[in-house]
C-alpha cells in the first residue's frame, strides 16, 4: 500500500511537490503570526519584569512604558527631583533609580541613572566595574564599545544629528551581563554627569538660563571639537574654570557643582539625593513586597506624577493589538481554507483524470476500501509534508523576525511553542483527514467497467 | 475450477433500445476453453465485463458454481473476481512506477493478502512467462512482456477462471503467438476455465469451443473443432 502510494507520487513529483509547498506556505503564515505575535507578548514581558514600579511625570502611561522598557526616545515631561529624593528614602523600597533619557552616542541611546539600576539589571558585569566618576560609562552586553573606549555622548537620538556635547566624554568603564532588553544596547552613565550636561543643577529649577546660553555654544564650537581626537578628560578640564576647583571637587561629597555647561569627567560620582535634586522623566523603583508595590503606585498617582507597572501597561496595549493578530490570524486561517480548496480541486480532477487507473485496481482485485486508502492516504502524506514543512518554515521566518527586532532594539523574543499549537496543528490536520475523504470517496464513483473501456 | 451458466441474460444502456447483449442459455463446462468473437460492437466486452462482475446484468442470471453474480452486491462482486477469476486485457493495465514483481502482486497487497508464498509463486510465474528481471520497472518492458506479466498477475491467485479480452489484439505476431501459447498452456495446467475474447487464429486454434456474438446474440457455438 505505502510503495504503491509513494511509487504513484513519484510519478507525480512536480504536482505534488506544488500541493505540499502550497499547503506549507499556508501554515507558515498561521504559524509565523502566531509564534510572532507571543514573541512579542513574552518578549516584552521579559523586557518589563525587571522594572516593577516606573514613576514619571503626569502623562501619557503608554509613553512612560514604552520609553522606560524599551528605551524608546520620545520627549517625557519632568517631574520634581524631590520624588526621586522621597522614594529613595522610602522605607518601601528596596531602590529608586533615576533615568535621564536624551542623549545618544554611535546610535546607542546614552541614559543617565545610578549604580543600583546597573546591579538590578546585571547583579555581576560581563566585564569591567560600575561607574565611580562622572566621566565613567557602563555600556549594555550588546554596544560593540572597548572597555576604556571614549564616548561622545550626542544630544538626540543621533538620527536627526544634535549637536555634539563637547564638554565631557565618558569613558567606558564595565559592560552589563545580557538581559534581553533593550537595556543592552543603552550606555549607562552617572546621571549627575547628564544633568550637569544640560546644565541642570541642584536648586529646583528644572532648566535654568545656562540651558539657554549653553546649547549655542555647543554649536559653535561644534566644528572644532567634534573632530579633536585628544585626551577628553583634559580637554574638560581646560575647559573648566579652574583646575584646582575640579580637582577639590573629588575629595569632598558636595552635592552642588558649580560647572557651567563643564562638566569635571574625573568627580566621584553621588548617589545620595535630595530635595534639590533636578528634575527628572523617570525613577524606576524596586518595591520591597508586593503589597508595597500596590502602596506605592497609589501613592504616586496624583495631579504630577504617575506611577506604573510596565508589564500591566503593556498587557492592556497588547490587549488592543490582540485584535490586530486576530484579524491576522484569521486572514491565514481563511489562506489556508482557500489552499485546502485548491488542494481538493486538483485532488478531484486528477482523480478523474486517473479514473481508468483507479477503476483498473478494482477490476484486478484490489478492494474498494484500498482504492479508497490509496487516494486519501497521498493526500494525507502531501498534508503531512506540507504540515511539517509550512510548521519548519513558519518557525524559521518567526526566528528571522526575532532576530532582526532583537539585531535592532535589543529585545530579545523567544520563539516558542506552546500546547495550544499542537491543538491548532491537530485541528488543521483534522480537517484535512476529513476533506480528504471527499476525492477518495469520489474514486469510488466510477465503474470500474467504464474505466476499462476507456 | 468453476462451470458457467447463463439464463435469461440481457443487458442494456440507458439511451439505447435494443440490447447490447441477449443469452438465452449458455453453459461452459468446467475446466473448457472458450473464444467468444463477433464484430466490434457485438457485445463481446460487455459480456466480459458480466462475467468478471464488473456489471451488473438488468435481467436474467450469471451463476459460477453456486454464485449467481447478478445477486451479489458490488462488493462482494469484486470480492468474488478477486478470489476466482483471473482477468487479462486488451491493454494489459499494469501500474508505471513499479517493478513486474510489484504489479504482480499489487492486487493481493492492496487487499492484504500478502504472504511470504505468493512472492514465491509470484517470481515463479514470471519466471514461466519469461520475464527475466523481475524487478524491471514495468514501463520499461516490451509489449509481449508486459502482457506476460499481465498475465502472471492473472494467474497469481490460482483462479477457477481466465477471462482475457483482447490479450494478443495490441501486440506483433510473435508475441502475440507467445502470450497465446503461455495463456493457454497455464489455464490448461492450473485447472482454469478459460473464456477468451479474441480474434487472432493463433490463438482461436488453441481454444476448443468457438462462440460467436453478433448484435448481442449467440448466432453461432461450434465445439470440438479447434486444437484437433
Ligand atoms: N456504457 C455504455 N453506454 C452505452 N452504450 C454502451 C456502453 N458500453 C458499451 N456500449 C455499447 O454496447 C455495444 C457493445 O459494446 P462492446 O461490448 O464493447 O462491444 P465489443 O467489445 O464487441 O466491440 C456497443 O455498441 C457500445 O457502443
Ligand atoms: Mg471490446
Amino acid at each position: 500500500m505505502i510503495g504503491f502510494i509513494l511509487a504513484d507520487l513519484r510519478r507525480f513529483k512536480g504536482g505534488a511537490l506544488a500541493v505540499v509547498v502550497l499547503i506549507a506556505l499556508s501554515l507558515a503564515l498561521s504559524v509565523t503570526v502566531t509564534l510572532q505575535e507571543r514573541a512579542l507578548r513574552l518578549g516584552s514581558a521579559r523586557a518589563a519584569e525587571k522594572f516593577d514600579l516606573v514613576v514619571g511625570a503626569a502623562g501619557s502611561e503608554t509613553q512612560l512604558a514604552l520609553s522606560a522598557v524599551f528605551l524608546q526616545p520620545a520627549p517625557l515631561p519632568l517631574m520634581s527631583g524631590s520624588v526621586l529624593a522621597d522614594l529613595a528614602s522610602d522605607p518601601r523600597v528596596a531602590f529608586a533609580a533615576p533615568v535621564g533619557f536624551g542623549d545618544s552616542a554611535s546610535g546607542h541611546p546614552v541614559v543617565g541613572t545610578t549604580t543600583a539600576l546597573i546591579e538590578a539589571l546585571s547583579p555581576k558585569l560581563a566585564q569591567g566595574a560600575l561607574f565611580a566618576h562622572l566621566g565613567d560609562a557602563v555600556v549594555g552586553s550588546d554596544v560593540g564599545m572597548p572597555i576604556g573606549g571614549q564616548i561622545k555622548p550626542m544630544h538626540g537620538d543621533g538620527e536627526s544629528g544634535g549637536p555634539v556635547h563637547t564638554e565631557l566624554a565618558y569613558t567606558v568603564r564595565g559592560r552589563m551581563a545580557p538581559t534581553g532588553t533593550a537595556w543592552d544596547r543603552a550606555i549607562l552613565v552617572p546621571i549627575r554627569a547628564v544633568w550637569q550636561l544640560h546644565g541642570m543643577h541642584g536648586g529646583g529649577d528644572d532648566h535654568d538660563e545656562d540651558d539657554d546660553d549653553h546649547h549655542p555654544d555647543d554649536e559653535g564650537a561644534q566644528a572644532g571639537d567634534a573632530t579633536a581626537a585628544g585626551p577628553v578628560a583634559g580637554a574638560a578640564q581646560d575647559k573648566a574654570p579652574g583646575l584646582a576647583d575640579a580637582g577639590g571637587d573629588r575629595d569632598h561629597e558636595g552635592h552642588a557643582h558649580h560647572h557651567h555647561g563643564h562638566v569635571d569627567g574625573n568627580a566621584p560620582i553621588d548617589e545620595h539625593f535630595d530635595a534639590q535634586t533636578p528634575g527628572i522623566p523617570a525613577v524606576l523603583v524596586k518595591p520591597r513586597t508586593i503589597a508595597d508595590a500596590y502602596k506605592l503606585r497609589q501613592h504616586y498617582r496624583g495631579d504630577t506624577t504617575l506611577a506604573i507597572f510596565p508589564a500591566e501597561v503593556l498587557t492592556r496595549l497588547y490587549a488592543t493589538l490582540g485584535d490586530a493578530r486576530s484579524l491576522l490570524l484569521a486572514i491565514a486561517i481563511a489562506t489556508q481554507g482557500i489552499v485546502l480548496a485548491a488542494v481538493l480541486m486538483v485532488t478531484i480532477m486528477h482523480v478523474g483524470a486517473r479514473q481508468r487507473q483507479i477503476g483498473a485496481l478494482r477490476a484486478f482485485g484490489a478492494p474498494r476500501y484500498s482504492v479508497v486508502a490509496i487516494v486519501w492516504g497521498e493526500l494525507i502524506l502531501l498534508f503531512l509534508l506540507g504540515a511539517v514543512l509550512g510548521v519548519a518554515l513558519g518557525y524559521a521566518a518567526a526566528r528571522l523576525i526575532s532576530g532582526s527586532v532583537a539585531a535592532r532594539t535589543a529585545v530579545h523574543m523567544p520563539i516558542e511553542f506552546a500546547p495550544q499549537d499542537l491543538r491548532l496543528l491537530l485541528g488543521f490536520l483534522l480537517a484535512s483527514m476529513l476533506i480528504s475523504l471527499l476525492p477518495a470517496l469520489l474514486a469510488l464513483r466510477h465503474s470500474p467497467a467504464q474505466a476499462l473501456r476507456a | 475450477m468453476l462451470a458457467l451458466d447463463i439464463h435469461d441474460l440481457t443487458m442494456r444502456f440507458d439511451g439505447l433500445d435494443a440490447p447490447v447483449l441477449a443469452i438465452d442459455r449458455l453453459h461452459v463446462k468446467a475446466g473448457s476453453r472458450v473464444a467468444v468473437t463477433g464484430a466490434s460492437g457485438s457485445g463481446k466486452s460487455t459480456l466480459v465485463h458480466l462475467l468478471t462482475g464488473l456489471e451488473r446484468p438488468k435481467a436474467g442470471s450469471i451463476r459460477w458454481g453456486g454464485s449467481d453474480l447478478g445477486r451479489l452486491s458490488t462488493g462482494r462482486r469484486d470480492a468474488f473476481r478477486a478470489r476466482n477469476i483471473g482477468l487479462v486485457m486488451q491493454d494489459f493495465h499494469l501500474f508505471p512506477g513499479l517493478s513486474a514483481l510489484e504489479n504482480v502482486l499489487l492486487p493481493v497487497r492492496l487487499g492484504w493478502r500478502m504472504t511470504p508464498d505468493m512472492r514465491k509463486r509470484a517470481l515463479a510465474l514470471l519466471d514461466i512467462t519469461g520475464i527475466a528481471r523481475a524487478g524491471q520497472p514495468v514501463e520499461t518492458l516490451s509489449r509481449g512482456e508486459m502482457q506476460r506479466v499481465a498475465v502472471a498477475r492473472a494467474l497469481l491467485l490460482k483462479p477457477s477462471v481466465i477471462i482475457a479480452d483482447e490479450p494478443t489484439a495490441s501486440l506483433d505476431r510473435r508475441a502475440g503467438e507467445d502470450v497465446s501459447a503461455l495463456l493457454v498452456r497455464l489455464a490448461g495446467e492450473e485447472g482454469a476455465t478459460l473464456i477468451v475474447v479474441t480474434h487472432d487464429p493463433a490463438l482461436l486454434t488453441r481454444l476448443d469451443r468457438h462462440i460467436h456474438l453478433d448484435g448481442g446474440r449467440i448466432v453461432e457455438d461450434v465445439r470440438g473443432e479447434a486444437a484437433r
